[in-house]
């Protein structure tokens, strides 16, 4: 015990002098936790609002027009802004940028609500759409597609209303302006099981707290490095001090700070998020959150025996940095950690399988999103285990291969 | 007692071996010398006696018991200091040594009290705060040399300890290593500094490609019947004469020269083979300008040994 102790303060000074290791394990992801979760707030909001501008040039200004302009601005998705009366001055304010889109309802919409183009042998004035031509094309042609289904419910409810008084059946007076129809859900696939996405701060504050966990590789081969080349791993057996020994002082500490990571990355999503505009991560209760604990421990245990093994591969502690740091990109590229997984398409998501932090990730949302208990949670803990116990066993051959 | 008895060593891959049936016996109390080439398998021999590898071939023991059994019984028994800075550069001196302590495993009174006598020993008192990076070459080295200290071993391994340091730091590590058997401590010394080996081992093994070429006691070494000249004459040395004496060209017509005992004491002999050298170069019409003879050194012995081609 005593020897372990020693070890285990020994770790403890050495990462709290390297402040680039600090870094890398604390500041890097809490920046990259508050950056990705506002610049991706609405990339992960389906129906949230869009913020291009639109004007309605209303020439005709009857009961239709207006009722027409309520409609679309019930929608939400497009921002309205206040209209000129004119046509030019509209033009004039999309080229100042003041807004992108501008609807012109020509005189005579309402007269001519209910009279198809040209039916009654008089030509009808179609619907104008200016446009902003650097406007991304799928917004304009979604305006399009609001303001073509706003006009077809509107024609509808006239209709409707018009039949009624010929057929003397009972209606309004005027019927009621519906809602867009807003019921529709929106549901995100995920291979074969349907869960709701997660929000921005429920995608990033998992993903950038596994990939933080994983870059205790930096520091760990930079100490582990420097004992081998100093000849201090010698020293240490030459001592009588196992390599088990060495490799069990380090997981500790490493296994602390991966808890504290965690702790200092939830607390930012909790506060740290809505201090800045997002919304709050929430964490499971009760027994969830001891799931939740399960994962970040299998995680840590995979994330320090892999940088015991990149440590222990790598010469140098460039090659280790090198090594260590592309390899955890590489992970948390195809790992769904910078695009999430349900983003990708199916051999993405299947490459996706192969990488550590996707088990770390999917086992974290499996508790945050899916409220799943341990069974749910039991595969990716597995997978995770049994990769730390691997990299841990070729880490320790190959150490002992050096010195044979 | 060491005693290291027929112990040959190859590496994995490796076409030739390390040693090649070494045997050697290091008495206790005393700093012995280990001296050879870059590749003669010293590292290799340390390496064996630290417990860093595993003798395969040939028996090594300590005190009568097998090198395995006595390193079982007491781990601390054998210390290495490497030629490498073996510390934590980010740790203080006092925290470089604590932790060392408790790798050993001692108590917390003894670790106390054995870091104390560390620092006292090593001269480190007004260091012990410092980060060891900060340290200059004499002061690491001494640091180096007082965690090696740590665990009171019977046998410490010093594998280059004066490596970089200033000519003060190197003489109180000298002096320091030459005080270690006094309190308990056998010293294996290896240098490439002949002049330090010869200041402070009583007994010395040469080694090369993994060979003992000779070993023993240093005044053994140097008081063999052999003896040295250096001569300087006016123009070539005769080659007859140059390949009788295993002549060295030192250049500008100076020359050095082995006497190999053939007549009785080395005192006798050095005479009359100075005598009879001159005699030849008389006859050969050269001149001498300059002559001394005398015993060889431990420098002139090594490089007659190991032959003066270049290693790696």
């Amino acid at each position: 015990m005593t020897r372990l102790t020693a070890l285990w303060t020994k770790e403890t000074l050495a990462l709290l002098r390297d402040r680039h290791g600090l870094a890398a394990l604390f500041v890097m992801p809490i920046i990259f936790i508050l950056v990705m979760t506002m610049a991706l707030h609405d990339a992960f909001m389906p129906g949230a609002a869009i913020d291009v501008a639109y004007a309605i040039v209303d020439l005709d200004g009857s009961p239709h027009s207006q009722s027409l302009a309520r409609r679309l601005d019930k929608t939400g998705s497009f921002r309205h802004v206040a209209a000129p009366a004119t046509t030019d001055a509209a033009r004039a304010d999309i080229r100042a940028g003041r807004y992108a889109l501008a609807l012109v309802l020509p005189k005579g919409f309402g007269e001519r609500l209910l009279t198809p183009a040209g039916a009654d042998g008089q030509a009808t004035e179609s619907l104008t759409l200016m446009v902003d031509p650097t406007l991304n094309p799928a917004l304009q042609l979604a305006f399009r597609n609001q303001t073509s289904a706003a006009l077809g419910m509107l024609r509808a409810d006239e209709l409707t209303h018009s039949a009624g008084k010929l057929f003397g059946l009972p209606t309004a007076a005027r019927p009621a302006e519906r809602d867009w129809p807003d019921e529709i859900v929106s549901i995100a696939v995920q291979n074969d099981r349907s869960i709701r996405p997660p929000s921005s701060v429920q995608q990033n504050v998992p993903a950038w707290l596994v990939f933080a966990m994983f870059f205790v590789v930096i520091p760990i081969s930079a100490i582990l490095i420097t004992e081998r080349q100093q000849g201090t791993l010698q020293r240490l057996a030459a001592m009588g001090v196992p390599f088990r020994d060495v490799l069990l002082g380090k997981l500790l500490p490493f296994f602390v700070v991966n808890q504290i990571q965690a702790v200092l990355m939830v607390a930012v999503g909790i506060w740290g998020v809505p201090l800045f505009g997002g919304e709050a991560l929430v964490m499971p209760t009760g027994v969830g959150l001891f799931h939740c604990w399960l994962v970040a421990a299998a995680v840590s245990l995979a994330a320090v025996a892999c940088a015991l093994l990149v440590a222990s591969l790598a010469q140098t502690t460039q090659q280790s940095t090198i090594i260590g740091g592309v390899g955890n990109i590489l992970m948390a590229a195809i790992g769904g950690i910078m695009v999430p997984k349900f983003m990708m398409p199916g051999t993405m998501q299947t490459l996706a399988e192969w990488s550590p932090m996707a088990w770390a990730l999917n086992g974290f949302h499996t508790v945050m999103l899916r409220h799943g208990d341990f069974a749910a949670i039991l595969p990716d803990l597995v997978k995770l285990l049994a990769c730390a116990a691997l990299a841990l066993a070729v880490a320790t051959w190959l150490n002992r291969r050096q010195t044979a | 007692m060491l005693k290291i008895d027929g112990v040959s060593y190859r590496y994995r891959d490796a076409a030739s071996p390390a040693l090649q049936d070494v045997s050697l016996t290091i008495p206790a109390g005393g700093v012995y010398g280990l001296l050879g080439p870059n590749g003669a398998g010293k590292t290799t021999l340390i390496s064996l006696l630290a417990g860093l590898l595993t003798v395969a071939d040939g028996r090594i023991s300590l005190n009568g018991q097998p090198l395995a059994e006595a390193r079982a019984a007491n781990p601390r028994a054998i210390a290495l200091v490497p030629q490498d800075y073996a510390f934590y550069p980010m740790l203080t001196v006092a925290e470089n040594l604590a932790f060392f302590a408790g790798a050993l495993g001692l108590a917390r009174d003894e670790r106390r009290q054995q870091i104390d006598a560390a620092i006292a020993f090593a001269r480190l008192e007004q260091v012990t705060g410092k980060h060891a990076e900060q340290l200059s070459g004499g002061l690491r080295r001494r640091l180096n040399l007082a965690i090696g200290l740590l665990g009171r071993p019977q046998l410490l391994l010093l594998d280059e300890p004066t490596v970089g340091v200033d000519p003060q730091s190197r003489s109180f590590l000298l002096e320091s290593i030459a005080a270690l058997p006094a309190s308990g401590t056998t010293v294996l010394y290896t240098s490439h500094y002949m002049e330090e080996v010869e200041a402070i081992c009583q007994g010395v093994a040469i080694l090369d490609q993994g060979r003992v070429l000779s070993e023993g006691t240093l005044d053994d070494l140097l008081s063999t019947a052999d003896s040295s000249a250096e001569i300087e004459l006016d123009q070539p040395l005769p080659a007859a004469l140059a390949e009788r004496y295993a002549a060295t060209d030192l250049g500008h017509f100076k020359f050095g020269l082995f006497f190999r005992s053939t007549l009785g004491p080395a005192s006798v002999s050095m005479v009359v083979e100075a005598a009879r050298l001159l005699d030849e170069l008389a006859e050969a019409g050269c001149t001498v300008r300059q002559l001394h003879v005398g015993r060889q050194n431990l420098e002139q012995l090594f490089m007659r040994l190991t032959r003066r081609s270049l290693r790696d």
